[in-house]
């Protein structure tokens, strides 16, 4: 394997091969990248140089990018997936172990370069603290999301659960630094920048630590969902393997369950019949909806009509009758012209038909109820045939 | 004379039919009628509970009981049961992951059927309820029962894509209220 003599030499390696190297980097996560791709983006001594100096390795014919600088390029991206707590943990030390020295050294040059350190170590660790708390909470949810198998997807929950417990350690032993174990580090040293560094770590220590109670709070509840998820699937494992063996009515509770349920799920679907009303029949809304119902019967034979009998010959030929009557408004009129009283005037009354006196004596007793006001029955009353009545004259 | 939300008709006329109403549904009467019940749900309670119904709230979804005896046999009611438990457990196997929410078509259990053959023995003996020897049919007919009593709802008309309702915890709930004794369990092999 070759070595880079220079910074300048790798750069201009890493330029020279940068479409290769970025094409690589972008696919790293979504399929192993073939050695016959590369030579198509890149000509192959290119390509070999690389294999050379141990920035790609070829298995047969595949090609991946060593760790070292697939690390380097997800760290300076921040794209690294992976939650690092060691590399947390590294940074702590390497901050304690600088802070001793500027502290044991007397050296004011030297001094300054400790303390130059000390403090791109503060800016890391916040940042790096952040970036794994962001990682953190998106591999839970997509591991929620997208693990198939209940069992793994609970136990990579419970991974990411303990690391959520490193890190909020990590976080703890960051504050007793600057608050406690190093106390006379950051009092004694007055430096503007120092100052304002440790307060912005302070408070992204605290954004952190309120962003791990989340992240607890949402493993939490994610493990409870897969717990009964897991439950449900185990209970309807067993319940459909007792059905299946005829055995969920003796074995189990069933029959008893479903007895005491009263929920109309259950039920056949009733329906409420209720006739309408002839009032809301007869109008016209009703009869245009009879019509679109007689329509969509889509009825194509027609009702045969029954023929009414023939009318019978008989009921055609006219017969005409006579009846004889007597009109007793006529009659009324008569009499009040005559001054005569009513028994002998209809008496005597020529009727074009023959008329006894039984007859008489009935038209006379209608005659008089019938026009009682017209009429004016008198206190005389006298005899004929028998029939005693009383003399009825005109009214005047 | 008890004052009542308005369209209490609408949600008896449901209700009263063994109908579920659920939060997620996209449908706008739907979401309209879960919203009255929702605002409402004491007042309906007590007015139903004075014709015989008991009016029941559950996690974003509401259903109805009889108060007095249940109308349906009990023969009745274990064959209806042991009909889901064996679509239930279809569903399950498709996707355990499968909860309200979630959404699927026809062609994605369909496309799935080749790669698990557990799957297709399990639609193979559904066709007791379905009645069609084709697959895909199958499988459309057990996607209209589910419609049918409210457990889901065609989503997306053009793509062909469902949703599965709040209601289809009614059916887990059925079947996680069952007890199997711990012998019994240990019978039962992995």
């Amino acid at each position: 394997m070759l070595y880079f003599n220079s910074i300048k030499d790798l750069i201009n390696t890493l330029a020279d091969t940068k479409e290769l190297l970025s094409e690589m980097f972008e696919k790293r996560k979504s399929f192993d990248y073939k050695y016959e791709y590369a030579i198509q983006v890149l000509n192959k001594d290119k390509v070999q140089k690389l294999i050379d100096y141990g920035i790609l390795i070829r298995h047969e014919d595949q090609l991946e990018m060593d760790e070292k600088y697939l690390d380097f390029f997800e760290k300076i991206m921040e794209v690294n997936e992976n939650i690092n707590a060691a590399y947390i943990d590294e940074q702590i030390q390497n901050l304690k172990d600088n802070i001793n020295f500027y502290l044991k050294e007397d050296n004011d040059y030297r001094k300054q370069k400790f303390l130059r350190e000390i403090k791109s170590d503060l800016r890391t660790t916040g940042r790096v603290i952040i970036r794994n708390i962001i990682s953190l909470n998106r591999n839970i949810t997509n591991t929620f999301k997208t693990e198939p198998n209940y069992k793994i997807k609970k136990l990579k929950l419970e991974k990411f659960d303990q690391k959520r417990e490193k890190i909020m350690q990590l976080i703890q032993h960051t504050e007793n630094l600057i608050s406690e174990d190093e106390l006379t580090f950051f009092k004694s040293v007055s430096d503007d920048e120092l100052k304002e560094i440790s307060n912005k770590l302070q408070l992204k220590l605290n954004e952190a630590r309120h962003n791990l109670i989340e992240s607890q709070k949402q493993i939490i509840e994610y493990i409870n969902q897969i717990e009964h998820q897991g439950q449900v699937l185990e209970q309807i494992r067993q319940v459909k393997y007792l059905k299946d063996q005829f055995e969920l009515k003796s074995k189990t509770n069933v029959g008893q369950v479903l007895g005491q349920n009263k929920d109309i799920f259950f039920e056949t679907r009733t329906t409420y019949p209720v006739p309408v009303s002839l009032d809301a029949l007869q109008t016209d809304e009703a009869y245009n909806i009879i019509v679109q119902l007689n329509r969509s019967k889509n009825v194509d034979v027609k009702p045969e009509r029954e023929e009414a009998e023939p009318i019978d010959q008989d009921y055609l030929t006219s017969q005409d009758s006579k009846k004889f009557f007597i009109n007793h408004e006529t009659v009324k009129n008569q009499f009040m012209a005559t001054g005569d009283n009513l028994f002998d005037f209809i008496m005597k009354y020529d009727f074009s038909e023959e008329v006894n006196f039984y007859e008489r004596v009935t038209l006379y007793c209608q005659i008089l109820s019938e026009y009682e006001k017209e009429l004016k029955v008198t206190d005389n009353y006298q005899q004929y045939k028998g029939v005693e009545y009383a003399v009825v004259l005109p009214n005047t | 004379m008890m004052n009542v939300p308005s369209k209490t008709d609408e949600i008896f006329d449901r209700l009263s039919k063994g109908e579920f109403i659920c939060s997620n549904s996209s449908e706008q009467e739907i979401q309209q009628l879960y919203a009255i019940i929702d605002n409402r749900y004491e007042d309906l309670k007590e007015y139903f509970a004075q014709i015989g119904f008991d009016l029941k709230r559950e996690n974003e979804y509401f259903y109805m009981a009889r108060r007095d005896e249940s109308k349906a046999s009990i023969k009745r009611k274990i064959d209806k049961y042991f009909k889901w438990i064996d679509i239930f457990d279809f569903l399950k196997t498709f996707d355990n992951t499968i909860d309200p929410g979630y959404r699927f078509t026809i062609s994605e259990i369909h496309n799935k059927l080749d790669v698990e053959a557990n799957l297709k023995e399990k639609l193979e003996k559904l066709s007791t309820y379905t009645r069609k020897k084709n697959y895909r049919k199958s499988i459309q007919k057990i996607i209209d029962m589910l419609c049918k009593e409210g457990f889901a709802e065609l989503e997306n008309e053009v793509e062909g894509r469902y949703k599965i309702l709040a209601s289809f915890k009614y059916l887990e709930d059925m079947i996680m209220n069952i007890n199997i004794p711990d012998e019994i369990q240990n019978e039962i092999s992995e």
